[in-house]
C-alpha cells in the first residue's frame, strides 16, 4: 500500500497521441475513478501503470519508487481484468495462490493467506475448484481474491464488473469497495459507467481524448464541472449557446436575455444549467430569469420528463422535470413557464 | 446448453452424428484396417526363395527381426533420429508458433503462408536441391573452401546429420501450425495476470503458457514423430545406400526382394513402436503436468 503518482504521462501511436500528459497523484489508500467516453486512454493509462505499455513520456512513481523503467512482474501491482483472466489449468486455489508462490511463499505459509483472500470475497470452500466450474460473478471475485492475496502496492482494476449483470455488479461493487476501505488499498479504476464510478470513487478523474478534463469529488464534478464537456459528460446539463453581453448578463443566440451571476469577461461562451436549477410553471414566475417555452418533445421516463423546449427559434433545451403526482404533463406544442435563479449556471467560453 | 432440452432432440441429434461419422469411418474401415489386416496376415506368412509366398501360421519373420543386428540397429536409429527431429521442432517450432500467434503485424497470412511454403516444394526436389547446396562440390563447400576457411569439403550429404536436418525441415511446419493455432487460444490476458502476479517470464512460460499449451505441444510432436518414423524419400535421397531407416527397410523388401512375410512383420514392428512410443510420452507428460 503507497501512494502513487503519474507525472506528464504521454503515449503516442505515430502521430496519434492516445494519452497526454496526464498527471494524477493517488493519496495512499485512495479509491480513485478514471472516467471518460470510449477511446478516451483510460485503458492505456491504467496498463501504462501495470507495466504492460511502455509510455512514450513521463514517470509513474509507486511509493518512493521510480517503476516506469520496471517490467510488470516487479511493480507489485494488482491488476483485475474485465475478462478475469484466471488460470484455467488451476484450481481456485492455485490460482490465488500463484503470487505468493512467484513470491517463493513456502507453500505452509500460502495455505492460511490463501484461505484468508478467499474468505475476504465470500468464497471459503471454493478451493478446489476450477474456473470453468464458477459463475461470472464468482470467477470475478476470485480475479480480486488473487489479486489481493499477493498484497498489491496498487489495486488496478479496468472495467471490473462489466460482464457482470446489473444485480451482481451491484453487490460486487459494494464488496470491492468494502473490501478496499477495510485493507486500505490504493486504488485505480476504470469505467465508462458513471453510475459505478460516482457511488465508488473516493476522487474521479474525467478524461476525454488522452487528457485529464477534471479531477475532483463527486460534489466538485456536478457543481463546479471545469468545461463544457464535464458539464455534459458527468450528469445532465441544458446548454444555451450565446455570447456574454456585459459582466452577469448573457445572450442567447436567439436573442433572450439572461442575468446571470457567472458570465464574466466578454466573448462567445455556453451556459449551462443543471436540470434540477430549472423551474417550471408557477414556481417559475418569482425567479430573476423567466420565460414562456414552447415544448417539442416530451419523453415519459418514469420518475422524471425529459422535456425538449424551445426558448426562441435558435434556442432549444433540454428539461428534466420530476414526475408529482397532479402535475399535467406538459404536451407538445403547448406553452409553459420555465424560470431559473441569477445565481445558477455555469458559463464557459465556447470552444472553436 | 438449457437443462430442460427435451430428451428427443437430443436423442435425434446424437443419431445425426452418429450418421455424418459414417462416412470417415468406412473410409478407415476399408482404407486403412483393410491392408493392415492383410499385412499382418502376409508377416506370418513363410518365404521361400523361388516360391515367393508361402501360407502358413509362423512368428519366424519376427524372430529374424529381433535377432539381427542389423535390423534392430535400423529400428534404434530410426528411433533415434525420429526423437532428435520431434525435439528440435519443438525447441525451434514454439518460440516461431508463439510469436506467429502474438504478432499484431498486418502480414500475419504473409507469415503463415513462409512457414508452410518448403511443403510447396516436393520431397525429391527439395533433396536434389540440397544435394547441389551441401555436396562435396556444392554451394557451400565451394564457397567455404574458396574463402580458405576449410581444406577438406565437409560430409554433409549421405550423413545422419543431412537426414536430419531434411527431415526436421519438412516437420517444422506442421508443429508450427499445430502450436500456433493452440496458442492463439490462450488470452493474452491470461500471460498478462501472471506477469502482474509477479512471474517473470521464464515463470510464467513454465507454469501459465506451457501447460495451457499442452494439448498442442502433444499434437505437434505425435505428428512430427510419425512422420520422422515413417520417413521415406528424406533417408533414401539424403541419407544415401548406406543410411538405412524403417520407412526405406519396408520399401526394400516389397519391391527389390519380394519378400513380402518379412516386409510385413518390418511393417508391423515400425507401426507398433510408434504407438507405443507415442503412447508413453503422452502418458508420462500427462502424469507430469495434471
Ligand atoms: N496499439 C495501438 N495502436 C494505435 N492506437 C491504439 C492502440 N491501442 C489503443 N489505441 C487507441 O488509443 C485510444 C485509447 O484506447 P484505450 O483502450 O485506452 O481506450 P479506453 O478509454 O480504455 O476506451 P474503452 O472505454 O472503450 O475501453 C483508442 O482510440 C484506441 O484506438
Ligand atoms: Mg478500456
Amino acid at each position: 500500500m503507497a501512494r502513487l503518482s503519474i507525472e506528464h504521462l504521454r503515449k503516442t501511436y505515430g502521430d496519434l497521441t492516445v494519452v497526454d500528459d496526464v498527471t494524477i497523484d493517488i493519496a495512499d489508500g485512495e479509491f480513485l475513478v478514471l472516467l471518460g467516453p470510449s477511446g478516451c486512454g483510460k485503458t492505456t493509462t491504467l496498463r501504462m501503470v501495470a507495466g504492460f505499455i511502455a509510455p512514450s513520456a513521463g514517470a509513474i512513481t509507486i511509493g518512493e519508487r521510480s517503476v516506469t523503467a520496471l517490467p510488470p512482474w516487479k511493480r507489485n501491482c494488482g491488476l483485475v481484468f474485465q475478462s478475469y483472466a484466471l488460470f484455467p489449468h488451476m484450481t481456485v486455489a492455485e490460482n490465488v495462490a500463484f503470487g505468493l508462490e512467484m513470491r517463493k511463499v513456502s507453500p505452509a505459509d500460502r495455505i492460511p493467506r490463501v484461505a484468508e483472500a478467499l474468505r475476504l470475497v465470500q468464497l471459503a470452500g471454493f478451493d478446489e475448484r476450477y474456473p470453468r466450474q464458477l459463475s461470472g460473478g464468482q470467477q470475478q471475485r476470485v480475479a480480486l481474491a488473487r489479486a489481493l492475496a499477493m498484497e498489491p502496492d496498487v489495486l488496478l482494476l479496468d472495467e471490473p464488473l462489466s460482464n457482470l449483470d446489473a444485480k451482481l455488479r451491484q453487490e460486487v461493487r459494494v464488496e470491492i469497495r468494502d473490501l478496499q476501505r477495510k485493507l486500505g488499498l490504493t486504488t485505480i479504476m476504470v469505467t465508462h459507467d458513471q453510475e459505478e464510478a460516482l457511488t465508488m470513487a473516493d476522487r474521479l478523474v474525467v478524461m476525454e481524448k488522452g487528457k485529464v478534463r477534471q479531477i475532483g469529488s463527486q460534489r466538485e464534478l456536478y457543481e463546479k464541472p471545469a468545461d463544457r464537456f464535464v458539464a455534459g459528460f458527468i450528469g445532465r446539463s441544458a446548454f444555451l449557446d450565446g455570447e456574454i453581453t456585459a459582466p452577469g448578463r448573457f445572450r442567447t443566440r436567439g436573442g433572450v436575455e439572461i442575468g446571470c451571476a457567472a458570465a464574466t469577461g466578454t466573448g462567445a461562451a455556453t451556459l449551462a444549467l443543471r436540470p434540477e436549477r430549472i423551474a417550471v410553471g408557477g414556481e417559475a414566475q418569482g425567479l430573476h430569469n423567466h420565460f414562456q417555452a414552447r415544448v417539442e418533445h416530451a419523453s415519459y421516463l418514469g420518475a422524471i420528463l425529459d422535456i425538449d423546449v424551445s426558448l426562441s427559434g435558435h434556442d432549444r433545451m433540454l428539461l428534466q422535470i420530476p414526475n408529482k403526482a397532479g402535475v399535467a404533463e406538459p404536451k407538445p406544442g403547448e406553452t409553459i413557464t420555465i424560470g431559473w435563479a441569477e445565481d445558477a449556471g455555469l458559463v464557459y467560453p465556447r470552444e472553436a | 446448453m438449457s437443462t430442460t432440452a427435451p430428451e428427443p432432440v437430443a436423442g435425434a441429434r446424437t443419431g445425426l452424428a452418429g450418421l455424418l461419422v459414417v462416412p470417415a469411418t468406412l473410409f478407415v474401415a476399408i482404407g486403412l484396417l483393410g491392408p493392415i489386416a492383410i499385412l499382418f496376415r502376409y508377416s506370418l506368412n513363410q518365404f521361400i526363395p523361388g516360391q515367393f509366398m508361402v501360407d502358413g501360421l509362423t512368428i519366424e519373420n519376427y524372430v529374424k527381426f529381433f535377432t539381427d543386428g542389423y535390423y534392430l540397429n535400423v529400428l534404434a536409429r530410426t528411433v533415434r533420429v525420429a526423437v532428435v527431429c520431434t525435439v528440435a521442432c519443438l525447441i525451434m517450432g514454439f518460440p516461431l508458433a508463439y510469436v506467429l500467434a502474438r504478432t499484431q503485424s498486418r502480414f500475419k497470412n504473409l507469415l503463415i503462408i513462409a512457414v508452410v511454403l518448403p511443403l510447396f516444394v516436393g520431397n525429391a526436389v527439395r533433396a536434389a536441391g540440397w544435394m547441389t547446396a551441401f555436396g562435396s562440390r556444392g554451394a557451400l563447400n565451394a564457397s567455404l573452401m574458396g574463402m580458405g576457411l576449410i581444406d577438406q569439403p565437409l560430409e554433409i550429404m549421405f550423413t545422419e546429420n543431412a537426414v536430419l536436418i531434411g527431415i526436421i525441415a519438412v516437420n517444422l511446419p506442421f508443429m508450427v501450425l499445430t502450436l500456433q493455432s493452440v496458442i492463439e487460444g490462450i488470452p493474452r490476458n491470461v500471460e498478462e495476470a501472471a506477469f502482474s502476479l509477479g512471474a517473470g517470464p521464464a515463470a510464467m512460460f513454465r507454469r501459465v503458457l506451457w501447460p495451457l499449451a499442452l494439448p498442442g505441444i502433444l499434437a505437434g510432436t505425435i505428428l512430427t514423430f510419425i512422420l520422422a518414423m515413417n520417413a521415406y524419400a528424406t533417408p533414401v535421397l539424403l541419407g544415401g545406400p548406406r543410411f538405412q531407416m524403417m520407412g526405406p527397410l519396408v520399401y526394400g523388401q516389397f519391391a527389390q526382394q519380394n519378400n513380402w512375410p518379412f516386409g510385413g512383420a518390418i511393417s508391423f514392428i515400425l507401426m507398433t513402436a510408434t504407438i507405443i512410443l507415442t503412447v508413453a510420452a503422452h502418458l508420462i507428460v500427462q502424469r507430469r503436468y495434471r
